[in-house]
């Protein structure tokens, strides 16, 4: 069992869209060195933006994580959709957590917002990707919906800060007094991503169950 | 009959494979069969006369133009019809936008002329009712035949059919043949396909090809006649058969080398073509 | 074994064909509607316009400068250009996405104008955003408190914009074969962007930016405005076509044409960048014209009833409704405060887009500053100034009033108004109607002490009749410099502060 468990994780492993990933990580690094490359010494909003680009950019590409050509081929095999999905976010989020960590060294120190707060907010983007990327593949027939999804995240992104009400506001600079309310609602929306990306997890079945017990 | 399409000497080579291996035709209106295991170069041919690849050597026109040259080529694409082997759609257009897509591309003039034609092309292969729908919605062979009416949008002078009739159903394959056969009325076609039957029922003209060359060129009741006196059957399998099976009728049928005196069945173009095939790939295979 | 090839073509009719320019139009008409009616594009554009509809109508109070409108047209189209950005890049991979680049490549049309085509389909998104653009103007434009004049390349920045995000998207789709591409541009887009309307605008990098806002000063003069608007609309078309034509030469178009396009085409976006760069430092001559402005601006003056208005040329038009204002707080005053000439002069703090500086307050006698924002809480604090000047003679005096004057100038300025306690609380710095508090004015803040406010609450919840008349009856000693609180409350016939007057 354990040697098939191992199988299977090289197998899922392979089936990545590891470039896709590998590029997006590059460029979110990229970002978070500008300003030790630049010699630059940033506010503490100036670095939280750039961190909040870092956590987009490390979205946009999990967006394309869920991407499976072989999607009909593999529906109908005994390993389960969420289970293979699961695998999928499992091998990535070790790797995902260290690049994090990376680009959080990576931007100064001095203006470095907190950590706790600003983890959680690229957790929220990653978790919402990988929910929307789950529900595309749950709600439609496309096998790669990355594209599709990393649009539309890419909107939400612009669009959010422009548009949520005053008392909405995700995003709040540091000295803000909305700091800690802001990332409560942070908090409830990492419980929302993780609710709809369960959700999402089987195969589509529209109305149609399977009859029988379990 | 006058040639519209001529080839000769075409060879090329992907590496150390050998995919065509100096292969000469001449095409006339009406429909010819490509036949030939996997792998004997039939799409790699089709996609050479179709201009997607150029050979590395040898020379061919269609309708009297020379794609060697860029305007050659011009002419020539101007002039065709193609149905890949594995047609992309973009599921999110509907059937008359993807043939109105491809019409475009193939530079039909004036958008009321070319609506009227891809609407004329969608009525010829059936989709007149489905044809606002988005292809992701339709079944295999309805994209087949959206395909199909891409191939056809323009009214090619030489339309190329690369396995058009693969996983379509009894029905649906019938339906196809018509089609087909409606296009080789005054067309040059060229259809590549595993189904003897197809060429058996559709072309005036068969072309037998294995391992990357010509096996094999002349009509259909000359390739079955190539199995004439050597198709018996017997009570078991015959060893010294190339191929053999046991019928529903629970006999043998055998192709090959009859033994005296065996009891001769009537030959059929699938014996032929096993026969001419004999040694190049595993005939079993294509004994489906 | 040889054969024959035959020159005739052999019977088979090809089908009605039309030019290559033709059909490579009918490509671009096909894809422009693919792309109007993508899901990001249809919400960018949704956005947009109920961005106008929410923000125009209370723009600028209703009172716009249109040399500062027009830049007011072009921070929305980047939301547009990013969704056609990614759009249009989709559209030019779908054949890569879905596995028919085989097949297409076998078509009459060759690969690099189905690129050109891509290319084209960009231009009616880029026209439906002159359209928005040209209705927020317009818009702007119509209403009655407008002024000045807007400039075509300033308006013409955001479709610009919009045209390049496009071909930028196209370029992308030739250069990188993945959707992973374009969103993950997109992300240090924004970051230029962003740097982009944050920036002063004050050097030629930050002019490389595809649009620079500079906000935060007053409204200028437009001869004083220092944008190289022209250049940049040069630089933003230079990149958007440059971009095109480098998506068409990597596509494989390798004709002359699309070769001197590509320098023609870099020319350009080069020499609207160097341009550009040159024009956003001002010349000698626009400092000193700049300096001019804020020391002894060249002003047209009319005469309206008494008094003498003087306002920059372009704001001419809004000499009828200061003269409204002033006429409105002169009749309430009285003694020889009724008829006394002012001179309202239109002043500016400085003279370049971003710094928000005060005006000195005049203390030649009479002088009434006017700044060239309009509307809104500009109207009581332009009030406000009028009555410190009949009250106590000039503007540099009454912002040092401190005593019980402040009562009845506070009454002259409000009491006309539609609703005095409403435009109280507007003109004071905290919004409060209660406590002391700053008062704004064109000039320097006027203050008012808890007492005093309590007393101009009380006045202005009487009916304005009664207390107008005791005003004009006890004018002199109302503004006899050292008046009490207390005393003017009792002339004015409501209840005295309950402390003292005292002034921090």
């Amino acid at each position: 069992m354990r040697v098939a468990a191992v199988d299977l994780a090289g197998a899922v492993w392979r089936t990545l869209p590891r470039r896709v990933l590998a590029a997006a990580g590059a460029l979110g690094l990229l970002i978070a060195a500008v300003p030790a490359a630049t010699g630059a010494e940033p506010t503490p909003w100036q670095t939280l933006t750039l961190l909040r680009g870092v956590a987009l950019t490390g979205a946009l590409g999990l967006a394309f994580l869920l991407d499976d050509p072989a999607r009909h081929l593999t529906a109908p095999v005994p390993v389960r959709r969420p289970v293979r999905q699961a695998l999928r976010v499992a091998l990535v989020a070790p790797l995902a957590a260290l690049w994090w960590t990376a680009a959080l060294l990576l931007v100064p120190s001095a203006s470095r917002p907190p950590a706790g707060a600003i983890t959680l907010e690229a957790a929220v983007v990653a978790l919402l990707a990988l929910a929307g990327a789950a529900a595309a593949v749950r709600l439609t027939e496309g096998a790669r919906p990355g594209p599709a999804v990393a649009a539309a995240l890419l909107l939400a992104a612009v669009l959010a800060p422009l548009s949520l009400p005053e008392d909405w506001a995700l995003f709040v600079a540091p000295g803000d007094p909305r700091w800690a309310a802001a990332h409560d609602r942070w908090a409830v929306l990492l419980a929302g991503a993780v609710v709809a990306g369960a959700w999402c997890g089987p195969e589509p079945l529209g109305r149609r169950r399977w009859r029988g017990a379990g | 009959m006058t040639p519209t399409v001529s080839a000769s000497g075409l060879s090329l080579h992907y590496g150390r494979t050998r995919a065509l291996d100096d292969v000469s035709l001449r095409l006339t209106p009406g429909v010819t069969g490509l036949l030939g295991p996997n792998g004997a170069g039939k799409t790699t041919l089709l996609r050479v006369l179709a201009t997607a690849v150029p050979a590395d050597r040898g020379a061919f026109t269609v309708l009297g133009h020379d794609p060697a040259t860029s305007r050659g080529r011009q002419e020539v694409r101007r002039r065709l019809g193609y149905l890949p082997q594995t047609p992309g759609f973009h599921p999110d257009f509907t059937a008359f936008e993807f043939v109105d897509y491809v019409a475009i591309l193939k530079e039909l003039a004036g958008r009321g002329e070319r609506h009227r034609e891809v609407r004329r092309v969608l009525d010829e292969v059936g989709l007149r009712d489905v044809r606002g729908r988005r292809i992701r919605k339709l079944s295999g062979g309805m994209r087949q035949r959206v395909a199909l009416a891409a191939a056809l949008v323009g009214d090619p002078g030489f339309l190329v059919l690369d396995e058009p009739t693969v996983g379509l159903d009894p029905e649906q394959r019938m339906r196809f043949r018509e089609l087909i056969a409606g296009a080789g009325e005054g067309r040059t076609v060229l259809l590549s396909t595993h189904q003897t039957e197809d060429v058996a029922m559709l072309c005036h003209r068969v072309v037998v090809m294995a391992r990357g060359a010509v096996r094999f060129d002349g009509t259909p009741a000359e390739l079955t006649a190539r199995a004439g006196g050597r198709v018996w059957s017997s009570a078991g399998r015959d060893p010294g058969a190339k191929a053999g099976w046991r019928t529903g009728g629970g006999s043998f049928r055998n192709v090959g080398d009859p033994p005296a005196g065996a009891e001769l069945a009537e030959p059929t173009l699938e014996d032929g073509y096993l026969l001419v095939l004999d040694g190049d790939g595993d005939t079993a295979e294509v004994a489906a | 074994m040889s054969a024959v090839a035959v020159d005739a073509p052999v019977g088979a009719g090809t089908g009605a064909r039309g030019s290559s320019n033709g059909a490579l139009l009918a490509l671009a008409r096909f894809e422009a509607r693919r792309l109007l009616t993508r899901v990001p594009v249809v919400v960018a554009f949704v956005a947009y316009a109920a961005w106008i509809v929410w923000h125009t109508p209370g723009s600028w109070d209703g009172h716009p400068a249109l040399q500062e409108a027009d830049r007011d047209t072009q921070a929305m189209p980047m939301l547009v250009g990013l969704a056609v950005l990614v759009s249009a890049n989709f559209a030019a991979l779908r054949p890569v996405r879905h596995g028919t680049e085989q097949h297409l490549g076998v078509l009459a049309m060759p690969a690099w104008r189905r690129t050109a085509a891509h290319a084209l389909s960009v231009v009616p998104a880029a026209l439906l955003t002159a359209v928005c653009v040209g209705g927020q103007f317009t818009w702007e434009a119509l209403k009655p408190g407008a002024v000045g004049h807007g400039s075509p390349a300033e308006l013409a920045a955001g479709p610009l914009v919009v045209l390049a995000a496009g071909t930028i998207g196209v370029l992308v789709a030739s250069l990188v074969r993945s959707p992973v591409a374009a969103p993950l541009l997109v992300v240090p887009l924004l970051y230029l962007l962003v740097l982009g309307s944050g920036s002063g605008g004050a050097d030629g990098v930050s002019w490389l930016a595809p649009v620079v806002v500079q906000s935060g000063g007053d409204a200028l003069p437009s001869g004083l405005l220092g944008r190289p608007a022209a250049w940049h609309a040069l630089y933003l078309a230079g990149i958007a076509l440059c971009a095109a034509f480098l998506a068409l030469l990597r596509a494989g178009g390798r004709n002359v044409a699309v070769r001197t396009g590509v320098a023609l085409t870099l020319a350009l976006a080069v020499a609207g960048g160097v341009l550009q760069a040159r024009g956003a430092q001002p010349s000698p001559e626009l400092t000193a014209a700049r300096e001019r402005a804020v020391s002894d601006p060249a002003l047209r003056c009319t005469e309206r009833g008494r008094s003498t208005y003087c306002a920059f040329p372009e704001w001419a038009p809004r000499v009828g409704v200061w003269a409204g204002v002033v006429d409105r707080v002169q009749a309430l005053a009285g003694g020889t405060a009724r008829e006394r000439r002012l001179v309202v002069g239109q002043r500016i703090g400085a003279a370049d887009l971003v710094s928000d500086a005060a005006v000195p307050p005049r203390s030649e006698p009479g002088r009434v500053t006017v700044g060239t924002a309009w509307g809104g809480n500009r109207v009581p604090e332009f009030s406000s100034a009028v009555a410190a000047v009949l009250v106590t003679g000039s503007e540099k005096a009454g912002g040092e009033l401190c005593d019980g004057r402040m009562v009845t100038l506070m009454w002259l300025s409000l009491s006309w108004q539609d609703d005095p306690m409403d435009a109280l609380r507007r003109v004071r710095l905290d919004d409060s109607v209660s406590g002391s508090a700053i008062v704004l004015s064109p000039t320097e803040p006027l203050s008012m002490t808890e007492g005093q406010t309590d007393v101009v609450r009380r006045l202005l919840e009487k009916p304005a009749g009664g207390t107008g008349e005791r005003v004009k009856a006890h004018w002199d000693e109302l503004t006899e410099p050292g008046v009490t609180t207390a005393r003017a409350a009792e002339l004015l016939g409501v209840a005295g502060p309950r402390e003292a007057d005292s002034c921090e």
